[in-house]
């Protein structure tokens, strides 16, 4: 081969890795971003990136794009390891055409989706955007309905991750939303279907980028995004945490860490940690820090539903997905955006096979016109089915309050769970005691020549009598009433106990999930 | 003129205030019901001030603690004007059957209390305005 003809393959690959130039580089710099090369260093283990069609080009000759030298075609894809398992990524470069989508830049990333879907591995996309290429017109709709597509039927098969590191508005912000998991970079982020400037003219309303649609709107207001970050680094270094609790694909399982956090622990500390008074609140979190392996637990939608704590720990090593409620926001209560909440994670973790953990303290349903009017039927609704589908091992946890329909919602054993398992302080029963007594000794209390003092009577009968976790004991819905002490130990039994579990269900096209 | 009520250490006042134009002679009438209200002095400045008192709105700038359900105020654990720490609880809401904590979001001076110990209150109802 000639000296000229490497030389020529040698200057053509340094003016892609270039992306736009160093003026535009230093300019995303200045915004306190890294570039897209740059986040793809970051996300692979070392060296192992390899990267695709670098040498692609755009076809459009509109609007004088054929003086377009777009390098990379405004997006870095490729694959490579993380932890050492493969991973497939793209990477928006907004230093080029401003990251904007075009049939061939979509087409790159089409490529990658479907190279992840065939050899079963997750794909990260790192958006940074400003959008769809308008020279391209059609051309780039058709892009964006080429990715959408893959990212649907890759849904379930294969981890699906997106950041949000730039701007991603209008189309481009449904690639992400059909992904399992949204990231967003807290203040050079935004998301939007429709921006700032349209809504003022639309609806005369005045709302900064930010304010619309930030990581913070979508991560405490929206729920659209799971993740926020400080920081791009922080950001990633967020992925490759979350990919260690995941598997590659719905036929494997997650990774096992192994761990040196003994397994037998007694945690008298759980023996404390339920107020005496069934009327105090106390914080869940400590709960599951407790019960995970070296106390790491990464929540996911942290901001969002606070009612409802949803996220990964490890036990034994292995990756579990923990649904508990949050007796400190909202009493602990379900609504509509709990059990939004709660039906997606379940349904992520039956997808990826990992088994469920729930942890049950809650007092019922929010009242309110709010609620119903909002459609709580058809939300909690979620909650049933994603936990009565999934067939992943199902263990719940009653630690205290379980009422009514949420002590179902929360997936009691006719919902599937396996194991069901109470501390002492549980009350299982179809409503709480006053509520209870007011009904069922309602002529005790009214012909009583004391009303006060019979009712309160009958409310510590009650209590003693049903608001315990024996009653559903005795009928076998609690298959053990445990020390809460005791609960590493006994889940790590149970996990083990569950590792063969075979469960199939009818055939059919898919389930009718109420949305 | 503009009428106000005013709302005083539990105490409510009717007050009327008039704009005072430059070069107006001040026309003070305060209009009280029980007690001189401390607003209404003569000769007061353009008389925007009392009106954020007023119940339901809230001082401008403030950050607003809402109700995030209905409930019971049960325990009123700060005082107007006392300063606060963020995450300090002001108020213990009770609601289905806990007690609840509700707490500043933000580190402040409590501008307003709009709640009395016992009194019902729905989500979103204003409780505590920090300033």
């Amino acid at each position: 081969m000639t000296i000229n003809k490497l030389e020529d393959l040698r200057q053509r690959k340094e003016k892609i890795l270039l992306g736009g130039g160093e003026k535009r580089i230093a300019s995303q710099h200045e915004k306190g971003k890294l570039t897209a090369r740059e986040r793809i260093s970051l996300l692979f283990d070392e060296g192992t990136f390899v990267e695709l069609d670098a040498f692609i080009k755009h076809r459009c000759v509109n609007f004088g794009m054929e003086k377009v030298d777009a390098p990379g075609e405004g997006v870095v894809t490729g694959y490579g390891q993380v932890d050492g398992r493969l991973v497939y990524a793209y990477a928006q470069d907004f230093t080029v055409v401003g990251g904007s989508l075009g049939e061939m830049h979509a087409k790159k990333i089409c490529k990658v989706q479907d190279m992840a879907l065939k050899m079963g591995a997750p794909i990260i996309g790192l958006n940074d955007s400003g959008g769809a290429r308008i020279q391209e017109g059609v051309d780039a709709l058709s892009g964006y309905g080429h990715i959408f597509y893959r990212n649907t039927i890759s849904s379930g098969v294969i981890p699906q991750i997106t950041a949000i590191m730039g701007p991603c508005a209008g189309g481009a912000v449904y690639s992400p939303a059909l992904t399992d998991f949204i990231f967003m970079v807290d203040k050079t982020s935004q998301m939007f279907i429709t921006g700032p400037q349209v809504i003022k003219t639309v609806t005369g309303e005045e709302v900064s980028a930010e304010e619309l649609g930030g990581a913070m709107t979508h991560n405490k207001i929206s729920g659209v995004a799971h993740f926020v970050s400080a920081n791009d680094e922080a950001c990633i270094a967020e992925i490759r945490r979350l990919i260690s609790f995941l598997p590659s694909n719905n036929m494997e399982t997650s990774p096992i860490f192994e761990t040196d956090d003994d397994i037998n622990k007694i945690l008298p500390e759980l023996d404390e940690i339920v107020p005496e008074n069934p009327n105090k609140p106390y914080d869940m979190k400590n709960i599951i820090q407790h019960i995970a392996d070296d106390g790491d637990f990464m929540e996911v939608q942290q901001y969002y539903a606070q009612n409802m704590i949803t996220g990964y720990i490890r036990i034994n090593g292995q990756t579990v997905g923990v649904i508990a409620n949050q007796p400190k926001v909202l009493a602990g209560c379900l609504d509509i955006n709990a059990s939004d909440k709660a039906g997606r994670f379940i349904r992520t973790c039956d997808c990826f096979n990992i088994p469920v953990l729930n942890i049950v303290d809650v007092p019922g349903f929010l009242p309110g016109t709010t609620q119903e009017y909002g459609g709580i039927i058809r939300h909690g609704a979620k909650m049933l089915y994603a936990y009565s589908e999934a067939t992943v091992p199902k263990i719940t946890l009653i630690v205290r309050k379980a009422y009514g329909g949420a002590y179902i919602g929360m997936c009691n054993k006719e919902l599937g769970s396996d194991i069901v398992l109470a501390w002492p302080t549980a009350e299982i029963a179809v409503m709480g005691p006053e509520g209870a007594a007011n009904i069922i000794f309602k002529n005790d209390i009214s012909n009583s020549d004391d009303p006060q003092t019979t009712r309160a009577e009958k409310i510590a009968d009650y209590k003693s009598e049903f608001a315990t976790p024996y009653k559903a004991a005795e009928r076998g819905f609690v298959d053990d009433v445990i020390e809460p002490s005791s609960t590493r130990p006994r889940l790590v039994d149970a996990l083990n106990m569950l590792a063969s579990k075979q469960e199939t269900r009818p055939p059919k096209k898919h389930g009718n999930v109420p949305l | 003129m503009k009428k106000f009520n005013i709302t005083v250490n539990g105490v409510s006042y009717e007050v009327e205030v008039e704009e005072i134009k430059d070069g107006a002679s001040p026309a003070p009438r305060p209009a009280v019901t029980s007690a001189p209200a401390p607003v209404a002095k003569p000769a007061a400045k353009p008389a925007a001030k009392p009106a954020p008192k007023s119940a339901a709105a809230a001082p401008a700038g403030a950050t607003n603690v809402d109700s995030p359900m209905p409930g019971n105020i049960w325990k009123v654990l700060v005082k107007e004007g006392e300063e606060v720490q963020e995450g300090q609880v002001l108020i213990i809401l009770e609601a289905m059957k806990m007690e609840n904590e509700i707490v500043a979001p933000s580190a402040g001076v409590v501008a307003t209390i709009h709640v009395s110990e016992g009194a019902s209150v729905n989500g979103g109802d204003i409780l505590v305005s920090l300033k």
